[in-house]
């Protein structure tokens, strides 16, 4: 009487599924509150540029029927037009975590592992666990990736480094010089992936441009995204960039079709007409972050802000308590117990109203804590 | 890689097979190094079980054992299908009334198996399947004296404790430093703890000052498939230190189950050294100890975010449900359920374990029957016979048989204490009997 658990691997059956937040009518019902300020996902709350908000309009529904592009050759067209590459150096995909999949299927066999940070994004590791992959993760040195601590973790079993830069969610970045050194140091030991998720929020010359640093290292592997900076969370779009052979390793364990054609036409659209989005993003964040230490700094909480649409605050409560009473405030943040943050919680820059009725409630909840 | 002895097996629902099964579970437990005494409790266990669970299963359908002997305990299951499943004589108040017990020869044997096991437990696996698991501890010697480690001095560090000797120095210590409530009872045979941490059972974080020397400790061990139990933080330095090794324990414990497969973590045993602002105190247990009316928070925390859940509820715990919901701010769809009109079998059963030295018993409900409230009675007189004095019962509201039985809760005297957020499948109510011995 075998049960289907006994019948998958074990790092199958000791991994824990993930569970995302319900839709938000379901959350504003259970927790008895009438809107919800969505600030934990790092989400643009402006919504994506113009342009892509009238593609997205003018989608034709009867193309609906058609499937999409199966690698997506217009965007890539569009990537290869904007920065200045080949479109065969680009790998699309269903968000930034399908093309984290794909590379790892491709460079990962048994035995092997990668490196990354115990701190930060999480989806890295989680790939690498259920795929049977050993995860070797390098604490964080004050609040930041540490190139020498991740050096000394690579191994001649390690495929992958993972770099988050900035990192998601202590806003810390390696500049150029860190990253150079880091790289040679390493000498072509291991692939890197730069994720680049949250740099269009960096306007800082000292920041490494990744499709620039690809160039003159083959083993570097750029990830960007569509869901951060450019609002298009919604259709899941992110990309990979690298050398030639790089992407045609990638490309072989990447499934087809997977990117939606209204995303691939909004996302084309997005990059078209980012200049001003990107602006006025910029200062809505910075306006926030603003307006957040202040109000972190009148209530004696540490806090750590670095780049990014988001902050990190550790709380006087436990964050996950915090966070049902937030919500029972009408505002969802991100509990950092999952990042290895246990009492941390990470907070979007979004709009004034958002971040006062942010302020509101959290000063409510502390006041009766 | 786990050193466990293993050995699975599909047998007939035949009595024929119950004594090759048996000799093979002693020499599992021969390879395992455990002495004659666990040996032969081990075999009477699988054999009077492979016996009557033979003559239970339905259509012949074969039994499917499991042997394993761990470092510091042997453990057989059985995973069986049977229509109509009554156990009625492995009640722990069955073995206390042997000399009274009106039994069959196949109930007979069944009780010989729970006396013989150390602890039991029956899961059911939906529609007429079930898992039977049965456990034989390691004897171990008791602790040796230990003296409090002096001077020491920062910074203090943390990691993950798998050093036998330091772990046996560590539970040794934690158990002259603190009280028997709040250490688990492998702290008093110190050298089980460490077979514990390498069975991977449980799982400890230990704090070093400057020079190596053992600082602090704090242990956790699996008590759902959700839930961690732990304890703790024991810290071994001057008080104007011990908050800055709890505050490190207690952070590298959240930070190493943090991406597990967990929801919560839970403790009713947590020191005074916790940090209190990192979890949530649920309710409070009372215990008499040496003449003193005692409060022992349970104390708590979710490990990821709780978006709601559905849980059923009986009429008599409604209120205390609502009002423990709103308290915690916990979004609860609360389904109704009522007290069973009928019940299908004459007997109850319910798993016990008990701890003298900690004065404390805990009941889990496996079969609901006619005999509920009396069987709960029986259970309370035998526990109170053996001096203990804090009897806790555990409902789980996923369950609608289970969160029936509130009136027949009530009417045995127990009181719901604290709701445990996904203690069980869902959430689980702690019931304690109201009246403290």
């Amino acid at each position: 009487m075998r049960s289907l658990l006994d019948r998958v691997p074990d790092y199958v059956r000791s991994f824990e599924r993930y569970v995302p937040s319900r839709p938000d009518p379901v959350l504003m019902r259970q927790f008895g509150v009438a809107h919800l300020f969505r600030l934990n996902n790092n989400e643009n709350a402006l919504g994506p540029p113009p342009l892509a908000q009238e593609a997205i309009a003018a989608f034709p529904p009867a193309r609906g029927a058609i499937y999409p592009s199966g690698d997506a050759y217009d965007l890539r067209q569009a990537l290869a037009a904007k920065f200045g590459k080949s479109p065969e150096q680009f790998l699309v995909g269903n968000g930034s975590c399908e093309v984290i999949s794909s590379v790892i299927r491709a460079f990962c066999g048994p035995g092997d592992a990668i490196v990354t940070a115990d701190k930060t994004f999480a989806v890295y590791e989680w790939v690498a666990k259920f795929s049977g992959i050993e995860a070797r993760l390098v604490p964080l040195k004050h609040q930041a990736l540490s190139p020498e601590a991740m050096l000394a973790a690579v191994t001649e079993r390690t495929k992958i480094v993972f770099v988050c830069n900035p990192n998601n969610p202590t806003g810390s970045w390696w500049n150029r010089a860190s990253l150079e050194r880091f790289l040679a140091a390493l000498d072509d030991r291991a692939l890197v992936v730069l994720d680049e998720a949250y740099r269009e929020f960096l306007d800082d010359p000292d920041f490494p441009d990744g499709l620039e640093v690809m160039e003159r290292h083959a083993n570097v592997l750029v990830f960007r995204t569509f869901s951060k900076m450019y609002g298009l969370a919604g259709f899941r779009i992110g990309y990979l960039g690298g050398s030639l052979e790089a992407v045609d390793i990638v490309r072989r364990t990447h499934i087809a079709y997977s990117v939606n054609s209204p995303g691939q036409i909004a996302a084309m659209a997005a990059l078209a007409d980012d200049a001003g989005h990107i602006v006025a993003t910029r200062r809505m964040v910075d306006e926030a972050k603003s307006f957040l230490r202040d109000l972190f700094d009148s209530l004696g909480l540490e806090y750590v802000s670095g780049a990014g649409n988001f902050l990190m605050v550790r709380t006087p409560l436990s964050d996950t308590l915090l966070y049902r009473k937030l919500m029972r405030e009408g505002v969802m943040v991100r509990t950092m117990t999952g990042f290895r943050y246990p009492n941390w919680i990470r907070v979007s820059l979004a709009q004034q109203p958002a971040m006062e009725a942010f302020a509101k409630a959290l000063t409510k909840v502390l006041d009766h804590a | 890689m786990s050193e466990d002895v293993r050995v699975s097996l599909e047998i007939p629902a035949e009595t024929a097979f119950a004594c090759p099964v048996a000799g093979l579970a002693n020499v599992l437990a021969e390879r395992a190094g455990f002495g004659q005494r666990e040996r032969y409790r081990f075999q009477l266990t699988v054999e009077e079980f492979c016996l009557y669970l033979a003559g239970l299963a339905a259509d012949n359908r074969p039994l499917t054992v499991g042997l394993t002997g761990k470092r510091h305990q042997l453990r057989a299951s059985f995973a069986f299908q049977a229509a109509n499943l009554s156990l009625g004589a492995l009640n722990i108040t069955s073995r206390a009334t042997t000399g009274t017990l009106d039994a069959s020869v196949e109930e007979m044997g069944l009780l010989l198996a729970g006396k013989a096991a150390d602890r039991f437990h029956l899961k059911h696996k939906g529609a007429d399947r079930f898992l039977l698991e049965a456990e034989v501890d390691r004897a171990y010697p008791e602790a040796a004296p230990v003296r409090l480690p002096e001077g020491l001095r920062p910074p203090y560090t943390i990691r993950l404790g798998s050093d036998s000797a330091q772990l046996t120095q560590a539970a040794a210590l934690a158990s002259v430093v603190y009280p028997p409530w709040q250490c688990p009872s492998s702290f008093r045979t110190p050298g089980k703890f460490p077979d514990m941490v390498s069975d991977g059972q449980t799982t400890c974080v230990l704090a070093y000052d400057a020079k190596g020397q053992t600082a602090g400790l704090l242990a956790w061990s699996p008590c759902s498939e959700q839930g961690l139990y732990f304890s703790g933080p024991f810290v071994f330095t001057s008080p104007e230190e011990a908050a800055n090794v709890a505050r490190l324990l207690i952070d590298g414990f959240l930070e190493t189950v943090a991406r597990e497969s967990y929801s919560i973590v839970l403790s009713f045993r947590a020191t005074s050294d916790l940090p209190e602002a990192s979890f949530e105190t649920l309710g409070t247990l009372q215990s008499f100890v040496d003449g003193r009316l005692e409060h022992h928070p349970v104390v708590f925390r979710h490990l990821r975010e709780d978006n709601g859940l559905a849980v059923w509820c009986a009429p008599q715990l409604e209120d205390f449900l609502r009002q423990t919901y709103d308290r915690l701010a916990l979004p609860r769809d609360i389904l109704p359920v009522d007290a069973p009109a009928g019940r299908s079998r004459r007997d109850s059963l319910l798993g016990a374990t008990y701890d003298r030295v900690r004065n404390f018993a805990e009941l889990v409900p496996f079969l609901d029957g006619e005999d509920m409230t009396a069987n709960l009675a029986t259970h309370v007189a035998t526990f109170r016979r053996q001096g203990i004095g804090t009897i806790l019962y555990y409902m789980d509201l996923a369950v609608p048989w289970e969160a029936a039985l509130a009136g027949d809760l009530l009417q045995a005297g127990f009181a719901p204490m604290a709701v445990l957020p996904q203690g069980g499948q869902t959430d689980k109510v702690i019931w304690q009997y109201a009246q403290l011995a």
